[in-house]
């Protein structure tokens, strides 16, 4: 009996979910064996602007990722939606994003540009800099689609950072003061996809960091984060 | 793809050479295939002899060391820092990588497509001269301070160019060393030596780190003499501590080395002190052996000849030079400039070794004193494979009556000297232009009635006559001659204007080789049917321009072709690109051909397009552009389109 109510429930959750987000979840049938070598793993560096810093009532208005595979980022892979949402937003946030509803001229729905970082993520494993809010966000937005929160892994450089760093440990763990730490050029900051791409290549410093300490397989990078 | 990031690699990319040189289009589509690579310190990019990657690279952030790895010696050629470019071989030819690139810091790089780059090079031929020319000259493209902005390099390079030379030279010559362990007794040590058949020993400790030397001499002095038992310790009579030297050490730091120790022997370790591994051991005489195939000692050499057998062996061994300079990727400027002192050192010797002759065959060397002149590719300064003899002698006035006397003196003597050099590997011309010939050995009177023949009524005949005596240079006897004759041409040239007319005329007989479709233009027929004449289609063509073009300018004593564009450049400086251009084209044919030349052992003149490689090709075909733009410069500036 039990076996005929697992085929019939997930029969029926493949009626009812859109086609979109079938095919994300298709696309975890197999998991990612811990014994994995890091360089093998694909990883999505990603960022989101959004109206405010309310899960609840705030919105996206870009998604930003690049594609980390054994210590390369391809720039033809880069990933970037500018989202038109059809109130005004709050006028503090828009000085720090220069993004105006009606000005990124390629803007999309939010439906359309989540539905197409489904598709880039796939099962990949999610990075960002205070990643769960990220997370939320796009969860949040989900929700609204009438389907389920995001499966993927997550990293977050913020955490990565405190456990690559040895005694004593600095305060500060924006990403500004990150990119001062280790050397990295800002530029493109409060845009998604400029941020993402400076996280990108924080992340890169810290794998390589944690690789030195012999931190070789994927089950290895996730333990205890 | 994010129009962000790829705008920041834009913007990044941009500010540096090539890049700067693209359109913006252009540009983006490089940046389309733009990875960046976070790569972490000992880490190889790719390794000497490693089949080609499909990507350039430019360092981003840290520091890449380009290495050269032989046997179990490595040296660091150059370190490439923020903006150089490297690993640019896959471009040029589809071969094995020449040098290991080896991650000295934490370093961001980009490893750009070659596919994206290939159409570029089609494309934008400034492009594929900047890549060739800088790879030619140079292992990595710098983006030093001095170098922004500008596609062509200057003189610094060159001289970094002669510096590479000597550290790859002790490189090449120093041998694996003989070592022997600490503990070993003195005679246990000497069997080493003698079975290795070699003068010294290092001794070293477990480590591999050298503790002391034993030498022929150690052994003469202190066993042989019975100062010290053979069965003792190797220590007893090693001399300790041994002088060190980091493998890419120079000749000359070592030679100042034993000179101010009183040494012999130098001990070669990783990191060049005594507390790091032996890796090589350089002698006195390693030092004489690696400097035997040095231009100095070549010239040398050719000073003391006796034969012209000698003189044959003293140019093979400038080829083997050549052949390494070239596959060093040496500038052409330098290679030239070595090739003709010893090209010019041959014939002078070849003339003092004929004067001789003549005296202990009985002949009287006449009062009237005598310039021997070098023509042709010789008298240009750009031989660097030997082609045809083209030669000729000026004798000073001689009384009437005297004439003949004077003029068989110095016929004979010319045949004695195009023999010689004929002996050494300059062939006869087939033309006859050689001042064994009675119209090419002439008195100075004769040569300038001569010149205002050819000048006053050209001919085609008498317009290719001049080109040829357009490029002599003395090489030997009373220089006056030659510079007076020189003045005598010029001043002809003002009087007959219209002769240079004829010159122009007489350089655009051959356009560009390119056919309807962009190919490279073959021989229709005859025995190099199919193949490509670099000479005849593509290298005179742009020494004529050269030529006419520095005549009108009245300019003597430069007569390589290259140099001339670059004087050229000077005087004009409106058309300072195209002539820089084109002295870049004549570079890159100069080189080509002697690589074909050295492949086939033949002059290198002809070959087929298809033994090129891509990039070869696409270089080739580039190098015709200035040819083209020469052209319509010479047409409008000397109005040839009413020349009849």
């Amino acid at each position: 009996m039990s076996w005929f109510f697992k085929s019939w429930s997930s029969n029926k959750k493949n009626r009812e979910y859109p086609a979109f987000w079938r095919e994300y979840l298709a696309r975890f049938d197999q998991k990612i064996p811990k014994n994995t070598p890091i360089e093998e793993v694909r990883f999505v560096v990603f960022d989101t602007e959004t109206t405010g810093l309310n899960v609840k009532e705030d919105q996206i208005l870009s998604i930003g990722a690049v594609e980390v595979i054994g210590s390369n980022i391809a720039i033809q892979n880069s990933f970037e939606r500018f989202v038109h949402q059809s109130f005004t937003p709050i006028a503090s946030n828009i000085e720090i994003h220069e993004i105006l509803p009606d000005a990124a001229s390629e803007s999309q729905s939010e439906e359309a540009a989540i539905k197409d970082f489904l598709e880039y993520i796939g099962n990949s494993v999610l990075v960002g800099h205070h990643v769960g809010f990220d997370v939320a966000i796009v969860n949040q937005s989900l929700q609204s689609m009438g389907t389920f929160k995001l499966k993927n892994k997550s990293l977050d450089t913020g955490l990565l950072a405190k456990r690559v760093q040895v005694p004593p440990y600095p305060d500060k763990y924006a990403l500004d003061d990150l990119c001062d730490q280790y050397g990295i050029e800002q530029h493109d900051r409060h845009n998604a996809a400029g941020d993402a791409y400076l996280t990108a290549i924080l992340f890169l410093k810290l794998l390589g960091r944690l690789r030195k300490r012999g931190v070789q397989t994927y089950g290895e990078l996730m333990k205890g984060m | 793809m994010s129009s962000t990031i790829s705008n920041r690699i834009y913007d990044y990319l941009k500010d540096f050479p090539p890049f700067n040189l693209l359109s913006r289009e252009a540009l983006e589509a490089v940046v389309q295939g733009v990875n960046l690579q976070y790569r972490q310190p000992d880490e190889v990019i790719f390794r000497q002899g490693d089949e080609p990657l499909p990507f350039i690279y430019m360092v981003k952030e840290g520091a890449v060391n380009l290495i050269r790895e032989e046997q179990d010696l490595t040296g660091v050629i150059e370190q490439c820092d923020e903006g150089d470019l490297f690993g640019l071989r896959p471009l040029l030819a589809n071969e094995p990588y020449a040098l290991t690139a080896k991650v000295v810091e934490e370093s961001l790089v980009y490893a750009i497509s070659i596919e994206n780059i290939q159409q570029l090079l089609e494309d934008h031929p400034k492009v594929a001269f900047f890549m060739a020319k800088n790879f030619a000259g140079n292992a990595r493209v710098s983006a030093s301070e001095s170098f922004k902005g500008k596609i062509f390099l200057d003189n610094d390079h060159l001289i970094d160019a002669r510096f590479r030379l000597v550290e790859i030279q002790s490189l090449d010559k120093s041998k694996a060393p003989v070592t022997c362990a600490e503990d070993m007794s003195i005679e246990a040590a000497a069997k080493i030596m003698a079975q290795q058949n070699v003068g010294s020993i290092i001794v070293v400790n477990d480590d591999f780190f050298p503790l002391g030397i034993i030498t022929d001499k150690d052994l003469r002095r202190k066993i042989a003499t019975g100062l010290v038992d053979r069965s003792q310790n190797v220590r007893a009579i090693m001399s300790s501590p041994v002088i060190t030297a980091p493998a890419g050490v120079t000749v000359a730091d070592v030679q100042i080395k034993m000179i101010k120790n009183n040494i012999h022997h130098i001990c070669l370790t990783a990191d060049g002190t005594p507390d790091s591994k032996v890796v090589g051991v350089l002698s006195e005489h390693d030092l004489l052996v690696i400097q035997a195939n040095n231009p100095a000692v070549l010239i040398r050499s050719a000073n003391r000849a006796r034969t012209g057998a000698h003189l044959r062996e003293i140019r093979d061994r400038a080829e083997e030079l050549l052949r390494k300079y070239l596959y060093q990727e040496v500038a052409i400027s330098f290679i030239s400039d070595i090739m003709t002192e010893i090209n010019d050192a041959l014939i002078r010797r070849s003339i003092e070794l004929a004067l001789a002759q003549m005296e202990e065959e009985g002949y009287h060397k006449p009062q009237q004193d005598f310039c021997w002149l070098a023509m042709g590719s010789e008298g240009r300064e750009e031989q660097l494979l030997r082609t045809d003899q083209d030669n000729a002698l000026i004798y000073e006035d001689v009384a009437e009556g005297d004439e003949d006397m004077v003029k068989s003196y110095y016929l004979k003597l010319s045949e004695k000297i195009t023999h010689l050099l004929n002996e050494c590997g300059f062939e006869y011309c087939p033309g006859d232009m050689m001042a064994s010939n009675p119209n090419w050995c002439m008195s100075f009177s004769d040569w300038k009635a001569q010149f205002s023949t050819w000048m006053g009524a050209p001919s085609p005949k008498a317009v290719m006559m001049t080109t040829i005596f357009f490029d002599y240079r003395p090489i030997y006897g009373k220089e006056s001659l030659a510079t007076d004759l020189t003045a005598h041409i010029f001043e002809a040239i003002s009087e007959q204007e219209v002769f240079l007319g004829f010159l122009a005329k007489d350089a655009l007989k051959n356009p560009p080789p390119l056919t309807f479709f962009r190919n490279i233009m073959v021989e229709r027929s005859g025995e190099h049917k199919n193949e490509f004449d670099i000479k005849g289609r593509a290298m005179m063509p742009l020494a004529d321009a050269a030529r006419v073009l520095i005549l009108s300018k009245k300019v003597g004593q430069v007569n390589n072709t290259f140099k001339r564009f670059e004087k050229l450049a000077e005087l004009e400086p409106k058309n300072s690109e195209l002539y820089e251009q084109a002295a870049d084209a004549y570079e890159i044919l100069m080189r080509y051909r002697a690589l074909q030349g050295l492949k086939h052992s033949d002059s290198g003149r002809y070959f087929k397009p298809s033994e090129l490689s891509k990039m070869e090709r696409i270089n080739l075909r580039n190098s015709f552009q200035p040819i083209s733009e020469l052209q319509s410069l010479l047409n409008m500036r000397f109005q040839l389109a009413y020349f009849s």
